[in-house]
């Protein structure tokens, strides 16, 4: 991260991370057949997806919606912009059904490049271009705005990733990256041991490492 | 040495109080693919000491934007769409699986092309066929003069290679890339000056990332500058210039 980037990554201290997939689980709004696909897996929801199921579109929609708008949100700063982004993300994936290739990919990420691709025809919109010129010649500074737009994307993909990990794991991964805490103070905190503590930190990274290579890969 | 165990790389992208000892710095001086993994690690958790909230979603209005979009009339394909549906439909391209009777609820209307369309389809199909048929053809007689791989730009995936061939003397580009598509865009290709601003657009990428385009033999010859290889994804917007938004690019030795 350069200074360069903050026009559009704005900086956060730590926050308490709400997270909204988590409390649709809870709504009792989403019944009968869409129900039967809150336990399907990544893979299975793929399937359902091609083969046309609404119920399907429903559930893709529960579990990606969040992440769609705030990185719409958070790119273009207006809850419209998010709205309609994660709308028209959804509908256009869903008519292209057809072309999306599920060996190349997860849904998830593909639907998040379909998001990137209407957040970059939106700023361009606004005429904040970029200059081919530079664009080409510094091939390793190359593209600005995208490279911020998909800082903006990781690391909304890593704090929702983070949200999932289960206890303590989670919590350890929340105290040493988000509180700041040493590995010490978390095993005294936790009352575990500090070998346990750090093994947890690991197995965490290279799990948050997998996960987001499968998101933006 | 063997790599560096994924563990050790972890503790030292934490900064753990566990640092590499010096054999394994060593390892690492030598070896760029244990390197690149420490950097990836590195990055992940660096970018993970920032949480980003997540925005309270009105999942319930967009939803409900979402129905009355599917329960209204698509708009027209677009032209690649058409092509897809006409035989011979090129092979990647699969159909629309048969429609489940939960669909009825969201009825997929397709309306017919017009006859303008279909032409322009037809032209698609024409020149990616085309294209299709020379690449066969001349796969086994061509020597191969310069080749680049490449690579995705930042925030874009993807990879492939572009091969400047010499064929019977006649110079061709052969472009391959392993790259998802995009919904309501095509893939272009272009010949990029090392000075950024001037290019040729060599034409279109179909969707399956394969095709060779025959280049002028004067630009090829001497290349001039012309050694950026460039795959941009371009709106249907009717305007021939560079969209600015390239998937993948590489540069061709000279």
């Amino acid at each position: 991260m350069t200074p360069a980037h903050t026009g559009i990554v704005a900086e956060t201290g730590p926050v308490r991370v709400s997270f909204a997939i988590d409390d649709a689980r809870r709504d009792s709004e989403a019944v009968g057949e869409h129900a039967e696909w809150r336990t399907a897996t990544e893979d299975e929801l793929k399937v359902g997806f091609d083969q046309g199921l609404e119920a399907c579109l429903r559930e893709v929609f529960r579990r990606s919606a969040p992440l769609i708008y705030t990185i719409a949100y958070r790119a273009l700063g207006s809850s419209t912009d998010g709205e309609e982004i994660t709308q028209d993300v959804l509908v256009s994936a869903w008519r292209a059904r057809a072309s999306y290739q599920a060996d190349k990919g997860s849904l998830s990420g593909w639907l998040i490049g379909i998001a990137r691709h209407r957040i970059v025809d939106r700023q361009r919109a606004r005429g904040r271009d970029l200059r081919l010129v530079q664009a080409v010649t510094k091939q390793t500074d190359v593209q600005t705005q995208p490279e911020a737009l998909s800082t903006l994307v990781d690391r909304i993909v890593l704090t929702e990733e983070i949200g999932r990990l289960p206890h303590p794991r989670g919590t350890i991964i929340q105290l040493a990256f988000w509180e700041g805490r040493s590995y010490p103070q978390i095993a005294e905190q936790l009352d575990l041991p500090i070998g346990t503590v750090k093994s947890h930190a690991r197995r965490a990274l290279l799990h948050l490492r997998t996960q987001l290579a499968e998101v933006t890969s | 040495m063997t790599h560096l165990e994924p563990d050790r790389l972890a503790d030292s992208a934490l900064g753990t109080d566990d640092p590499l000892t010096a054999a394994e710095q060593n390892h690492l001086a030598g070896c760029p693919e244990c390197r690149d993994q420490l950097a990836e690690l590195s990055r992940v958790a660096e970018l993970s000491h920032h949480p980003e909230e997540l925005a309270q979603v009105p999942a319930d209005a967009i939803w409900r934007s979402v129905q009355g979009q599917l329960a209204s009339p698509a708009p027209a394909p677009a032209i690649t769409e058409v092509a897809a549906k006409l035989p011979p439909s090129p092979p990647n391209v699969s159909e629309p699986p048969p429609s489940s009777p939960t669909v009825t609820e969201l009825p997929r209307r397709i309306p017919r092309p017009r006859p303008w369309l279909l032409m322009a389809a037809a032209a698609v199909v024409g020149l990616t066929i085309g294209i299709g048929v020379t690449t066969v053809a001349v796969r086994d007689q061509a020597d191969v003069t310069s080749s680049t791989a490449l690579n995705a730009l930042p925030g874009q995936t993807g990879q492939g290679t572009a091969e400047l061939v010499s064929d019977r003397g006649r110079p061709e580009l052969r472009v391959q890339i392993d790259a998802p598509p995009t919904p309501d865009r095509y893939r272009e290709v272009w010949l990029i000056n090392t000075d950024g601003q001037r290019m040729y657009t060599l034409g279109v990428l179909p969707d399956d990332g394969r095709a060779s385009y025959p280049v002028p033999p004067e630009l090829a010859g001497q290349l001039e500058g012309f050694t950026i290889v460039d795959v941009s994804i371009e709106p249907y917007d009717g305007k021939p210039a560079h969209s600015r938004e390239s998937q993948v690019r590489g540069t061709l030795p000279t």
